[in-house]
């Protein structure tokens, strides 16, 4: 066990690198939050259920958040592992508990609240193994996805990506090993990750085809199906993609055509966009029109979001480590996998 | 997918036929460099090379309306009219033609636009009209109050002329890339786009990406106005972008500067991969259904009413 100088030590550490965005990427966030989050359970001495949810919330969880707030990805690990503690604690009382066994909150916290440390120690290595199910369900998370591609890419198909997503490039080169199919990359200004999408398959033997984000309405009617990756899901089914996105999936509504997204359960968040722009963020609008093309510069208004928010009419599926579901499910896995309690971190 | 497309490789006049009168050779570099971009421009720069080259007495090739109109007028010469004569009547018929269906259309179009900008507007534009331009600096002299948000694309970048101009003349101007643009699309009121050319079917043939706006202003029901003249009307018919299409040099795309200077990015080996292909389209259609109104110098027409105009108003065409 860690004494809490070191685990402090640990918090700190990926606080900072939250921070400065040293850790990059959803999957990479989400792992790491996880193994931190379970050291704070072992390291952490409780004999009330409420102590540990506060040191898990309050403590680490809202330092997690507030240092990369636009990386959701935070938030919800912190909500799933709440959830999972929360769980165990009432199965631990139903079933080995002394008194009633009733499943109510408080004859819970009652229970083990009555000084018993006994209890806490029977339930922390519960807790902990359902922490570590947790991570390495995280870990496989790719491997999940991509085993359901071939169900869903067939031969001599058109496909249309933005963006570049590592779920949706394992995606498809997992298909190519048994299927010859085409992909139309869009080239995603002002980030041109569409161009590294485009390098990356092209490598793995995929025929593919970047084009200017202008031509993707052009090309659409050619197209069979649209598959992208997201930074985000929201509890509506909304995604938060990144810019360009939303333009590919209204093109792909017009014309008919399904769109798919490809993303890891780890990304769903139980935040609801009463608000479109609270999720986006403008970024420096250099690569847009530079500071060496002078002075039209503070004349104008330049606009460069990062993220787009794609409405869930705009989705027809999404494939996930847990299978496929259509936008309309998303609500029973936030049921299962959050608690209300918690969106607030 | 384009295979039936020729891809413009670059101009080589060595293996022009030496036939071709230096103006339109110089012409022809013009265009394939994008040197003159926007179809009024093009049209009046052909059209002006074609006056050098009758002087000359060489045959013209075509374009379009322009050149039927051209041709009609050279083949109702009188027979019995001196080479001198018929050189000067053709060149002032040329002169007409461009002070009509162009230069006076553009003002009849901006006098009929006026009446749709009200104060208080913001108005959404697509890379550079001409006729949309005039418009937007018009509406400024006459003290109308409005802003305005440019959105552009790569790899032509024509809204930053746009851009220019209007901030010049004191025009409050955002600018925003194509992706942006359902992010921008929310404050807008009215979007105002040009055209390269107008089909039957009513569907709009213009530069790659128009469709895409147009159908983001759909989705949130804002009016999409086009302004048009109607020299640009076509008998032809297309349903999609692909049929009748032109693609540009695919090294623009490799090309990830968005100054002058060019700046090869990650897919400068793309000729070393056999698998990877870069695909410029210059043009793409809008369907009618995402267009509200066409201002011409005719008047202000649903898009459907074009095959109307090509069939009553063709003797004033011409």
């Amino acid at each position: 066990m860690t004494g809490p100088r070191d685990l402090n030590a640990q918090i700190e550490s990926l606080v900072n690198r939250l921070r400065r965005r040293q850790v990059v990427g959803s999957w990479c966030v989400s792992i790491e939050t996880a193994m931190l989050l379970r050291q704070v359970v072992s390291a952490t001495r409780w004999n009330q259920v409420e102590t540990l949810i506060k040191v898990v919330k309050e403590d680490v969880g809202r330092r997690l958040v507030m240092a990369q707030p636009r990386e959701l990805a935070v938030g919800n690990i912190v909500c799933r592992v709440l959830r999972l503690i929360r769980e165990k604690i009432r199965t631990f009382s139903f079933y080995g508990g002394s008194g009633t066994g009733t499943n109510t909150q408080s004859s819970m916290i009652n229970l083990l609240g009555d000084g018993s440390p006994m209890g806490a120690k029977r339930a922390s290595p519960l807790i902990i193994s359902e922490l570590q199910e947790m991570i390495n369900e995280l870990e496989n998370t790719y491997v999940n996805i991509i085993d359901q591609a071939m169900e869903h890419i067939h031969s001599n198909e058109i496909i249309m990506t933005v963006g570049k997503s590592r779920t949706v490039e394992m995606f498809l080169k997992t298909a190519a090993k048994k299927r010859k199919f085409s992909v139309l990359v869009a080239e995603t200004f002002p980030t041109y990750l569409g161009h590294e999408m485009a390098l990356s398959l092209s490598e793995a033997g995929i025929d593919t085809t970047v084009i200017s984000d202008s031509a993707i309405f052009a090309v659409m009617s050619r197209v069979n199906k649209v598959i992208m990756g997201t930074h985000a899901v929201l509890a509506n089914g909304g995604l938060i993609s990144v810019s360009g996105a939303q333009m590919v999936a209204t093109a792909a509504k017009h014309h008919s055509k399904p769109v798919v997204v490809c993303t890891g359960l780890y990304k769903l968040s139980p935040l609801y966009p009463y608000d479109e722009d609270s999720f986006n963020d403008l970024v420096a609008p250099d690569p847009v029109f530079s500071f060496n093309e002078g002075d039209l510069i503070d004349k104008v208004t330049l606009l460069n979001p990062y993220y787009d928010y794609v409405s869930p009419e705009l989705v027809s599926l999404f494939i996930t480590n847990t299978g496929g579901h259509p936008p309309s499910y998303l609500y029973r896995l936030i049921n299962e996998n959050y608690d209300p309690d918690d969106t607030d971190i | 997918m384009f295979s039936h497309l020729e891809i413009t490789k670059g101009a080589n006049t060595g293996l022009a036929p030496k036939e071709i009168h230096p103006a339109i050779l110089v012409l022809g570099l013009q265009f394939s460099e994008f040197k003159i971009c926007g179809a009024n421009a093009r049209c009046i720069a052909a059209l002006t090379a074609f006056q050098k080259v009758i002087q000359d007495y060489k045959t013209p090739e075509g374009m379009g309306n322009a050149i039927r109109h051209l041709k009609w007028e050279i083949s109702t010469i009188d027979i019995e009219m001196s080479d001198d004569e018929a050189k000067k009547l053709l060149c002032e018929k040329i002169d007409n033609f461009i002070r009509d269906s162009i230069t006076v259309a553009d003002r009849v179009i901006v006098e009929y636009g006026l009446q749709k900008i009200q104060d208080g507007d913001v108005i959404l534009t697509y890379a550079r009209s001409s006729v949309v331009q005039q418009l937007l600096l018009e509406a400024h002299t006459k003290g109308i109050k409005f802003k305005v948000i440019i959105i552009d694309s790569r790899p032509r970048l024509e809204g930053k002329k746009l851009l220019n101009c209007l901030v010049n003349a004191g025009i409050n101007c955002t600018y925003a890339f194509l992706h942006a643009v359902g992010f921008a699309m929310r404050d807008v009121s009215k979007v105002f786009l040009g055209a390269h050319a107008f089909m039957s079917n009513g569907a709009l043939y213009s530069r790659v990406g128009t469709a895409m706006v147009a159908m983001m202003a759909k989705e949130k029901n804002i009016p999409v106005i086009i302004c048009c003249e109607t020299y640009k009307f076509t008998d032809k018919v297309q349903l999609d972008s692909f049929v009748m299409n032109e693609q540009g040099n695919p090294n623009d795309i490799v090309n990830i500067s968005t100054t002058l200077a060019p700046k090869p990015g990650l897919l400068s080996e793309w000729l070393n991969k056999p698998d990877l292909k870069l695909l410029n389209l210059l043009y793409d259609l809008t369907p009618s259904k995402y267009i509200t109104t066409v201002i011409t110098e005719v008047g202000m027409i649903p898009c459907t009413s074009v095959p109307v105009i090509l069939r009553e108003y063709k003797p004033m065409v011409q």
